[in-house]
């Protein structure tokens, strides 16, 4: 997306948004910026809003797992309680029966420990895994996010402002790592990481390390990025602005950073969020078949494994998670969505066009 | 070496499609009071290693191929101890022993054809040894005590000369190095069974050799499944050289490979499938237990440990106490649970029901007395990587080893590994931090040598294929080991061989924690008293009736 100065002419002159209503508490647009005007287009749209709490809400939840393991559950997210005994509203009960049934949800029965049961035979605290693999899938949702947007973002950048021979090389690995069957080389490349770890130069990784998964994750979803953004860079090469700097004798690293990027930043904000939501679901795929986190760590992934086996007789143990997964996903991206209309409202077609991950409409190829 | 491969966990991809027919055909009544033909439908969860009776070294192999490929001697389709005991198969006899117990001669019973015609002649023994050897096959140790075997297994050329044999009598003579105790159970194991000349020497999974048994393969699609037809030349020829041996009582069999053990169970309650081969899970076994024992479930006792090794040339297990310390620190009681009951704790190497076998446990759970002894020794090297492999209730028992590690005071790290190439991964020498891990093992025959010999003996320590994880190599014991190896069993041996348990134990190599039951779980459709469950080949697909 770029800045459209006319279109942010008749934003500043307080001119409505043809994609908006005017603000119903009649607050004028006038001398406002673009960033405030796009807060306050996203303020209007109650729906993202709403998700933007819950995702905060899940955040809170995922960060407060260390107060909860100490304080309430007093058990540590690998800690395993197999043949312990609790006492659930003055009476003893085992943890794991002598058949191997683990312990159902306590809720507040036992003072909050067991408050979701135990995860499974090993008698670990289902509360505490969940919290503890909620933050190892938002680590690795956000991290390899992160690192995914930096390198599409600079792929991007050279491949369409250099264009021939840089760009060629580029967009054609591009496309030899779009045409892979991203889940199951994931598959493969994740389980043969996990065991032997990563030793490239000075850079290693031991197996269970969590920056396996993201290097799996961002191996495969680097197109997604680069490829949209590359399109971007491709269309806004030929505008004025470029130009003009290029006149003015500003070195290509300067226009690509310095005029370029800072007009994809509304897209690249967008991306993200969606980014995050699509690279946890991979990773939750993963990680349920053995890919991913390794053992004993939980994720919210790991955990549906866990609980898959014991469906029949404790089907909370795999839909907890499950629901967790969702929510956050589901926030996300309904957060993107709501980000991507308040900043770039012209632009439902290229994003939507994003999400079901086929080539932006116009991009050059 | 024949270790238990359960299905993998991949649970999510079985898109395996099944194959609806609850086919039981009528026809005349069985003696057991079961209806003769019709096709049973069986499901596993996973493909055996190898369907090629010479390179299958899995309890899944053996019990997919063992009515296919008759040995010169089998075992007794019985259940429990009567099922231990070694019987003539195509050789007309026991092997009469002589030479100083080192020469084995014995007669194949004349007439015998293969599934493809072919008359079955003394040579297809020689050649079944050297493609054993040829295709580098796991159950080749076993054989290298024969006369030239050891020289052939790395040459591939000149034949064996410790093997002669006649096809006009049907005479086969095998000399051996030295005296062996074991050869006779070693001749009733598949890895020997003859094959047609000309076989090729590769493995024939997707293409099974043909066989002599009552039932041949018809159909081979590894990681898919398998069909089974009665061999049309055991009627016309082999029953009537081998009466003693089973004749079967379906017409076909149709294997479908599932990986999602839920939907296994789901199917044998529904009838779509009449037996599931491999055992129920512990999260469901229960469940199936209350609801089917007696009817269509059965639980089924083996002689197997399963273990945890440690690697004693290595720190921190090369110290005595450090092994000794997580002897003591395991909870069999917790592993009990952890496999829902499906073991019941030991301490030993040898298992309940192998001769020879003698409780003791040296090592009562004492976790204060492991804190203190690790305390004491005080290990420089506190780092330890813990291998174990995926299938639900291994990886918990790895789970939970590596907590008790932690709890001692070690810094952990646990890697888990697919089942189907887990022990190839631990086996090899190369692979680093082989410190500590899970393993099991399930007799090849019922004599105690084999729970010795491929994982305890120094010469058992290979660089690839090794079964001796705990990589022990104690001369003094390694002695008695080749020394009772080559005395036939009888009272003596089998205290030798407890004492021998005992004597391992004291040193540690592994933290022993159970022996295993399986269980037969079949439709509404199946005779269960019919099902015969054996110590080595588990259920016997000739055992296999419709009511």
């Amino acid at each position: 997306m770029d800045f459209d100065p006319q279109a942010e002419a008749q934003l500043s002159a307080g001119i409505p948004d043809p994609g908006f209503p005017p603000d119903p508490r009649g607050v004028s647009s006038e001398g406002r910026g673009p960033w405030f005007l796009a807060y306050r287009r996203f303020l209007r749209n109650r729906v993202a809003v709403a998700f933007l709490g819950v995702f905060v809400l899940i955040v809170i939840f995922v960060l407060a797992a260390p107060l909860w393991a100490e304080h309430v559950a007093q058990s540590g997210p690998n800690q395993t309680h197999t043949l312990e005994k609790i006492t659930v509203n003055g009476k003893k009960r085992e943890v794991v029966t002598p058949e191997g049934e683990p312990i159902g949800p306590q809720w507040f029965g036992a003072g909050g420990k067991f408050f979701l049961g135990a995860d499974s035979r090993l008698g670990r605290d289902e509360m505490v895994r969940l919290m503890y693999g909620g933050r190892t899938s938002l680590l690795i949702g956000i991290g390899s996010a992160l690192v995914t947007m930096v390198v599409g973002i600079v792929l991007g950048l050279l491949a369409g402002y250099f264009r021939g021979w840089i760009d060629t090389v580029i967009a054609r690995t591009l496309d030899v790592l779009w045409s892979l069957p991203v889940f199951l080389v994931g598959l493969a490349l994740g389980v043969s990481l996990a065991i032997g770890g990563l030793k490239l130069g000075p850079i290693e990784l031991s197996g269970g390390s969590l920056w396996i998964p993201v290097l799996v994750i961002t191996i495969f979803t680097v197109p997604y990025v680069a490829r949209p953004i590359r399109g971007e860079v491709l269309a806004l090469s030929e505008k004025e602005f470029v130009e003009a700097a290029i006149a003015q004798g500003a070195s290509p690293l300067r226009v690509m950073f310095g005029e370029i990027l800072p007009n994809l930043a509304s897209t690249i904000i967008v991306f993200s969020t969606l980014t995050i939501a699509n690279n946890m679901l991979f990773e939750a795929g993963l990680s349920f078949l053995g890919a991913g986190v390794q053992p004993p760590n939980s994720s919210w992934g790991t955990m549906i494994t866990v609980g898959e086996e014991l469906l029949n007789t404790q089907p909370l143990l795999a839909i907890i998670p499950g629901v967790m997964i969702l929510l956050t996903v589901l926030s996300l991206n309904i957060v993107g969505d709501g980000l991507r209309d308040a900043l770039d409202p012209r632009a439902k077609v290229r994003l939507e066009v994003h999400a079901g991950m086929v080539a932006p409409e116009g991009e050059a190829v | 070496m024949k270790k238990f491969l359960l299905a993998a966990t991949v649970i999510g991809l079985a898109a395996v499609s099944s194959l609806a027919l609850v086919a039981c055909g009528g026809g005349a009544s069985s003696a057991g009071g079961g209806k003769e033909g019709g096709t049973l439908n069986i499901t596993y969860g996973s493909s055996p290693d190898y369907m090629d009776p010479q390179l299958s070294y899995t309890a899944e192999g053996w019990t997919a191929m063992g009515e296919v490929y008759i040995p010169l001697l089998t075992y007794k389709h019985a259940s429990g101890t009567e099922g231990s005991e070694v019987v003539p198969g195509l050789a007309k006899e026991m092997p009469k022993i002589s030479n100083g117990a080192k020469t084995y001669t014995l007669f194949l019973r004349p007439g015998l054809k293969y599934s493809n015609g072919k008359p079955v002649k003394a040579s297809d023994f020689t050649y079944a040894v050297e493609r054993l050897f040829k295709t580098n096959s796991g159950g080749s140790p076993f054989y290298t005590t024969i006369v030239g075997a050891e020289k052939f297994a790395t040459t591939k050329k000149g034949g064996i000369p410790g093997i002669k044999t006649n096809d006009k009598t049907g005479e086969i003579a095998i000399t051996l190095t030295k005296p062996r105790g074991t050869f006779t159970n070693e001749l009733g194991l598949m890895f020997v069974a003859p094959v047609p000349a000309g076989t090729p020497n590769e493995d024939l999974s997707a293409h099974p050799p043909p066989g002599t048994g009552p039932y041949m393969i018809t159909k081979s699609q590894p990681g898919r499944g398998w069909e089974y037809e009665r061999n049309p030349y055991w009627a016309k020829d082999n029953a009537k050289a081998m009466p003693e041996y089973p004749s079967g009582h379906v017409d076909k069999a149709k294997v479908t490979v599932v990986r999602n053990k839920q939907t296994q169970i789901n199917d044998v309650e529904q009838g779509k499938y009449d037996w599931m081969q491999n055992p129920i899970p512990p999260g469901s076994y229960h469940q199936v237990k209350d609801k089917y024992e007696g009817r269509q479930f059965r639980v089924e006792s083996t002689i197997s440990t399963y273990y945890f090794w440690m690697n004693t040339t290595i720190p921190p297990f090369n110290n005595l106490k450090v092994r000794q310390a997580v002897n003591y620190a395991l909870d069999s009681a917790a592993l009990e649970r952890i496999y829902a009951g499906q073991i019941k704790g030991t301490q030993q190497i040898l298992p309940p029901g192998m001769p020879g076998y003698q409780k003791f446990e040296l090592y009562p759970h004492n976790i204060a007395k492991a804190k203190a002894m690790i305390k004491e020794v005080h290990p420089s090297h506190t780092s330890i990587t813990v291998w174990t492999d995926s299938e639900t209730e291994n990886k918990e028992a790895g789970e939970y080893y590596e907590g008790v590690l932690k709890e001692l005071g070690f810094n952990t790290k646990l890697k888990v590994i697919n089942p189907d190439n887990y022990f190839t991964v631990i086996g090899n020498k190369s692979t680093p931090e082989l410190d500590t891990g899970w393993s099991d093992w399930f007799e090849d025959y019922p004599h105690p040598n084999d729970f010795f010999q491929p994982m305890l003996a120094g010469e058992s320590i290979l660089r690839t294929n090794n079964g001796n994880f705990a990589n022990i190599d104690e001369p003094a014991l390694n002695k008695e080991i080749a020394q009772l190896g080559e005395e036939q069993l009888g009272p003596k041996q089998k205290t030798a061989y407890a004492a021998l348990d005992k004597k391992f134990m004291k040193l540690a190599p592994w933290a022993p924690y159970g022996t295993r039951t399986l269980d037969t779980f079949v439709s509404s459709a199946i005779n269960l008293e019919g099902v015969i469950f054996n110590p080595t080949f588990n259920q016997y697909l000739t055992s296999f009736e419709f009511k």
